[in-house]
């Protein structure tokens, strides 16, 4: 959790989700308003920062695409450390990939506790014909661990919006909350003052979120 | 060192003017979508802006391509590409500039516009000023150094930044050997370095003004004190590392054979891997984090792929990581693990950013990266084919669909008959899969086969097989089309037998039946160590120096891979322990190389129990020994152990690197010191050593050398033994280690010691009797003191009074005098050990010196005294001491100079005042 210069929060966020679901297209979808209908994208793709300013609340979200290869998924933790949110792709047309999300909920829970805001991406709903993950559970489930769930097309360009919307404006909740109850947190906030010293760089308290 | 550009446009006045003063026309422009671009702040000079002046600035979408092409509402087109807005002008050049970023707005009730902060105005006739912004990119050391340089107008913050380096480094002679406080440590020092900076008026009032600059300046000051404190910061980052880096060392030494296949990368990457590899591996010489997260991010951006359309492709992370850890198992560097940690952890000016700029992006990749190799998640694969079958040949998925396994399967439950499935490949797959029964049985019976075909033949045919055996592959006929070459499919005369025999030979392999690559069965064994089947092969009559095509024998390849139970098998059958492959490495060679501990301590211990000699010094084709090996890939046990076995870590490769400059960590530099001599090696100093001794062919020693050796072969390893003895001698001085020196040198150094602690008594009492040897009297007649020419020289003259006075080291100094060493004795430039101690300013052993008759006057070749030097170098403290003991004020160098007009010349204020005050004192 780090606020910048003048109050603007930069928030990380990662995208996880087994391979082909749709990170990828989700994350351009939503950058670049573009959809590939082929598997393959940018190295900024993997990297991409976008300012938002919601009401005069100024956010500065980087957000990172994984690789979603079963063999790269004990990579996971080097990647989501340090995220203030994590968007968990599924695919509504395959079961196995919404068994995934669950996984990745629990390791996520385990690992960085209630500080992550968690969002579950019910994703490619221009296949609504193919679906065989049923509705009611993957929002009960969502429900149940406490996450939002929306449902979203790369492809249409339906949800993505929202998707991101909320889920920055509950992070910004979520920090708003934690800097008022938390008074350890508010002293690790920093904050430059143009005549005043140099940041306090013990880079470790600044930033873990855990 | 994304160094994108930044404000609040919120605070923007074009942009508060249009929201407040036109809430119409704002309103308007948000519900319909239009883009707003508000000119960076400084870029318009104050005035009032008109309502054209934001109608210019708001562009409608077109209805066909929205995302690039737009129109004003004051009527003009504008295309969108690649960030750079073109207004056509109805004359003259189109108007350009550069979105500087976007940023989506959403209003109270989620209305959402996008807002283009951009580089200059929209408008042709705009006096915007020329505040021109500085869009500076830190790219180097340079660069920050030019910022720091011109931004404060002068070199003053540079200074001032090097002297608070410099004293940090005084009042922190040894660095904390522990990440964290070390980070600490350091991060205070950042802290100091940023005031500093920012106590010059002008870096501040610029910081002041735009936020883009204080981020470049805090990132400057950052990368300068890097730079300055690198030499001594990342030893202990090493230091604190050399675990990690061992094994992570171990593991890619393991798969350095790994192929570009074996990872899943895509073909169309295989041609930037080259030249990504070329950018990685220079990751080393970057001194700050900002280079070395650049060279990261250069190498990633030179993996890239075309389209058909010759547009560059970039990548998923899907396809990244494997061809990064390809890059990083490629790069030959030993020490991934502390470049992380420094990467990771010194990088103070984005600390407060958390992980959200690209730099952290990076640094993670490559964190992951790390990660991924370590995990051994990869080591399935350290050798393609045993990756194979290892992966699908398990007792449980032999009923599997693989097409490959079937085939398998099903030969081995009809392997006695279908004689076509036994071949060499086929075997040696039985023996990775380790069926060692199926093995033992198609080899023996082969073998029979062979015998039995042998004792049918007569003696001439016999000797005509094996003559056009040698002479292979003349023809070189497979089974199918070995029936046209026959005279008659029935036929057997002497050529047709000798065509089948051979064919079947080759379909019946045996135990000494090689593949394309020269690999024996034993060989195949020894690589994937299958101890079992190395066993039966050895007694089936398998050669145990069989080589391969890169003169591999089994002993290599077990050594290599870590199978200490298939090397033991071999070593007790007689396998050439010192035997070299064709890179001339030795199975230690290998062992250490690959970090087998275990297979370096069997090597070891078989010879010693064996009675057979181990070349523990052997040196490879780039004339690396194995204990270059060992310090460079930083495995401390192994080190210890050729150490402790008579390894010397002195010896120079062709680079002329010892172990000692391989050395990364202090652990192993360590270790490396802790070397004693091996009294073995110096007896047997063969005229091959005289060649690895490295001398230069016309060096003075070189020649003297060949002399010697065309003369009297016996002179020659003398004089060779007593160059490297003193070669020793001085480095040992040089690292400080008092103990060794003496060791090397012959003196007794704890009965020094002894002495030191009861001191004059004992030393001056008379012996009890001329010839008695009572503990008391021994210690005072041949006490420390030593039969060995103390007084020794290397080729530049220098004796060890000399390095002991250079090194500062007083205890020696008084050893060495008190052995008869020669004060005044002088180097071929003609300084005296004084001299040097001047030089280096190491007062005591001045005083020493001094005390011990040493001449305060002597002049070297240049004329100077060793007050001259003192005047020169500044060293204050020796100027003191030597001024205690009158040197002669007036004496004048080669360019006719006095000391004090030396001082003066070099502005050394306190030693000019310290020589007025001696001699206005006189
Ligand atoms: N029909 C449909 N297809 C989609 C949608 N989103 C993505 N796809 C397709 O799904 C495939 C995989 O998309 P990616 O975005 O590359 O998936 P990913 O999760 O990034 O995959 P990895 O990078 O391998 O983990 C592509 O062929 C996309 O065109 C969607 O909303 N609807
Ligand atoms: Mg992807
Ligand atoms: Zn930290
Ligand atoms: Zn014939």
């Amino acid at each position: 959790m780090a606020t910048a210069p003048s109050g603007t929060h930069n928030f990380k966020v990662v995208l996880l989700g087994e391979g082909c679901v749709g990170k990828t297209s989700l994350l351009l979808r939503y950058i670049e308003d573009k959809f590939n209908d082929k598997h393959l994208t940018t190295l900024q793709a993997t990297f991409l920062n976008k300012r938002l300013n919601i009401n005069g609340k100024r956010v500065n979200l980087s957000i990172w695409d994984t690789a979603g290869q079963e063999k790269f998924h004990a990579l996971g933790p080097i990647y989501y450390r340090n995220s203030n949110g994590a968007i968990l792709v599924y695919d509504i047309t395959d079961e196995d990939s919404f068994g995934k999300v669950k996984n990745w909920v629990k390791e996520l829970k385990k690992m960085l506790g209630s500080d992550i805001v968690l969002t579950i991406a019910g994703n490619k709903i221009d296949l609504e014909h193919e679906r065989t993950v049923p509705l009611e559970e993957a929002e009960s489930y969502a429900n149940m661990v406490g996450a939002q769930h929306f449902y979203t097309s790369a492809k249409l360009n339906q949800g993505v919006e929202e998707l991101f919307l909320d889920l920055t404006r509950t992070m910004i909740e979520r920090y708003e909350q934690n800097s008022q109850t938390d008074v350890n947190r508010t002293s690790q906030v920093v904050v430059v003052d143009d005549e005043a010293a140099p940041p306090q760089t013990s880079c470790c308290s600044g930033n873990k979120t855990n | 060192m994304d160094g994108t550009y930044d404000e609040i446009i919120s605070d923007n006045p074009f942009f508060v003017e249009l929201k407040t003063e036109y809430v119409n026309l704002f309103q308007h422009c948000i519900t319909q979508s239009w883009v707003i671009c508000v000119p960076r702040i400084g870029s318009l000079s104050t005035r009032v802006f008109t309502v054209e002046d934001f109608c210019a600035h708001l562009l409608v979408p077109s209805d066909e391509l929205p995302e690039t092409h737009y129109s004003t509402l004051t009527e003009k087109q504008v295309t969108v590409t690649n960030k750079v807005i073109t207004l056509e002008v109805t004359k003259g050049l189109p108007l350009q500039s550069h979105i500087l970023f976007e940023e989506t707005f959403y209003t109270e009730d989620f209305i959402k516009y996008k807002v283009w902060c951009i580089e200059t105005p929209l408008e042709p006739t705009a006096n915007f000023s020329d505040n021109t912004i500085s869009k500076e990119y830190l790219t180097s050391i340079n660069d920050c150094i030019d910022l720091l340089w011109t931004q404060a107008a002068g070199r003053q913050v540079l200074d001032q930044i090097e002297h608070s380096v410099q004293s940090f480094l005084k009042s922190h002679p040894t660095l904390p050997v522990a990440v964290a406080p070390l980070r600490d440590t350091v991060s205070e020092l950042y802290t100091q370095c940023l005031q500093i900076a920012l106590q010059n008026r002008r870096l501040r009032d610029k910081s002041k003004s735009c936020k883009q600059v204080l981020e470049n300046i805090k990132l400057a000051v950052e990368c300068y004190m890097q730079h300055l404190l690198f030499d001594a910061l990342f030893k202990p980052i090493c230091t604190c590392c050399a675990y990690e880096d061992s094994h992570l060392n171990k593991k890619i030494r393991n798969m350095c054979d790994i192929q570009l296949r074996d990872l899943d990368i895509k073909k169309e990457l295989y041609h930037a891997v080259p030249r990504a590899k070329q950018i990685l591996s220079k990751i080393d010489t970057y001194n700050t984090v900002l280079e070395k997260v650049l060279c990261v991010k250069q190498a990633l951006n030179a993996i890239n792929k075309k389209d058909d359309s010759n547009n560059i492709v970039l990548l998923t992370a899907d396809d990244l990581l494997p061809v990064f850890v390809f890059l990083v198992i490629k790069s030959g560097l030993p020490n991934w693990y502390s470049q992380l940690t420094y990467m990771k952890e010194f990088r103070f000016s984005s600390a407060g950013k958390g992980d959200a700029d690209e730099s952290a992006f990076l640094i993670t990749t490559l964190e992951a990266v790390i990660e991924h190799i370590q995990s051994g998640a990869l080591t399935g694969s350290p050798d393609p084919e045993s990756y194979y079958y290892e992966s699908n040949l398990t007792e449980e998925n032999v009923n599997g669909t693989r097409e490959r396994k079937n085939s398998l399967t099903e030969s081995i439950s009809t392997s006695d008959t279908n004689g076509k499935e036994e071949t060499l490949e086929y075997i040696f797959e039985l023996i990775k899969a380790n069926h060692c029964e199926q093995v033992q049985a198609i080899l023996q019976k082969n073998q029979k086969h062979l015998k039995a075909m042998q004792l049918n033949e007569n003696n001439v045919l016999k000797i005509t097989m094996e003559n056009n055996l040698t002479d292979d592959d003349d023809d070189d006929d497979s089974d199918t089309e070995i029936y046209h070459k026959l005279c008659h499919p029935l036929c057997n005369c002497k050529k047709c037998c000798c065509k089948i025999s051979k064919n079947l030979l080759k379909t019946s392999p045996t135990v000494t039946s090689r593949d394309s690559h020269g690999l024996t069965a034993l060989h195949v064994a020894s690589i994937h160590g299958k101890a079992n089947i190395v066993e039966s092969l050895i007694e089936m009559g398998a050669e145990v120096n069989a080589t391969d095509l890169n003169e591999c024998t089994p002993l290599h390849y077990a050594s290599s891979r870590g199978h200490q139970n298939a090397l033991l098998l071999l070593l007790h059958t007689g396998a050439n322990i010192n035997k070299a492959n064709i890179d001339k490495n030795t199975p230690l060679h290998m062992a250490v190389n690959n970090g087998h501990l275990n297979c370096v301590k069997a090597l070891i211990y078989f010879a010693e129990h064996s009675r057979r000699k181990i070349r523990i010094n052997c040196v490879n084709e780039s004339g690396n020994t194995p204990l270059h090996l060992a310090s460079k890939w930083g495995y401390e046990g192994i080190a210890r152990l050729l150490i402790e076995n008579g390894a010397e870590p002195s010896l120079q490769n062709r680079y002329n690197k010892t172990a000692f400059d391989y050395a990364h960590n202090l652990k192993i530099l360590q270790v490396l010191k802790s070397c004693t001599p091996n009294l073995y090696e110096y007896i047997h100093i063969t005229s091959k050593d005289v060649k690895s001794l490295n001398c230069k062919p016309n060096s003075p020693v070189g020649v003297k050398l060949q002399k010697l050796k065309i003369n009297e072969n016996n002179n020659v390893s003398k004089a060779v033994e007593n160059l490297k003895l003193i070669d020793r001698i001085l480095k040992a001085i040089s690292y400080g280690d008092v103990k060794l020196a003496c060791f090397y040198m012959n003196i007794n150094y704890s009965a020094y010691m002894d002495m030191k602690n009861k001191p004059e008594t004992s030393q001056q009492s008379a012996p009890c009797h001329p010839l008695c040897e009572c503990s008391v009297c021994k210690k005072n007649t041949d006490s420390y003191s030593s039969d060995f020419d103390i007084n020794f020289t290397d080729t530049n003259g220098f004796t060890a009074l000399h390095y002991a006075a250079r090194y500062g080291s007083d205890e020696l100094c008084k050893i060495l005098i008190h052995n008869k060493a020669n004060v005044n004795c002088i180097n071929k430039k003609n300084q005296t050990p004084l001299h040097l101690a001047a030089l280096n300013n190491k007062t005591y052993v001045i005083r020493l010196l001094l005390d011990s008759g040493a001449n305060i006057n002597a002049i070297d070749m240049a004329g100077n005294t060793p007050l001259h030097d003192v005047c020169a170098m500044g060293n204050i403290g020796a100027a003191k001491v030597l001024l205690s003991y009158n040197p002669d004020l007036s004496m004048l160098n080669g360019a006719d100079k006095t000391a004090l007009t030396l001082a003066k010349e070099k502005v050394h204020l306190t030693i000019i005042d310290l020589i007025d005050k001696y001699t206005n004192g006189i």
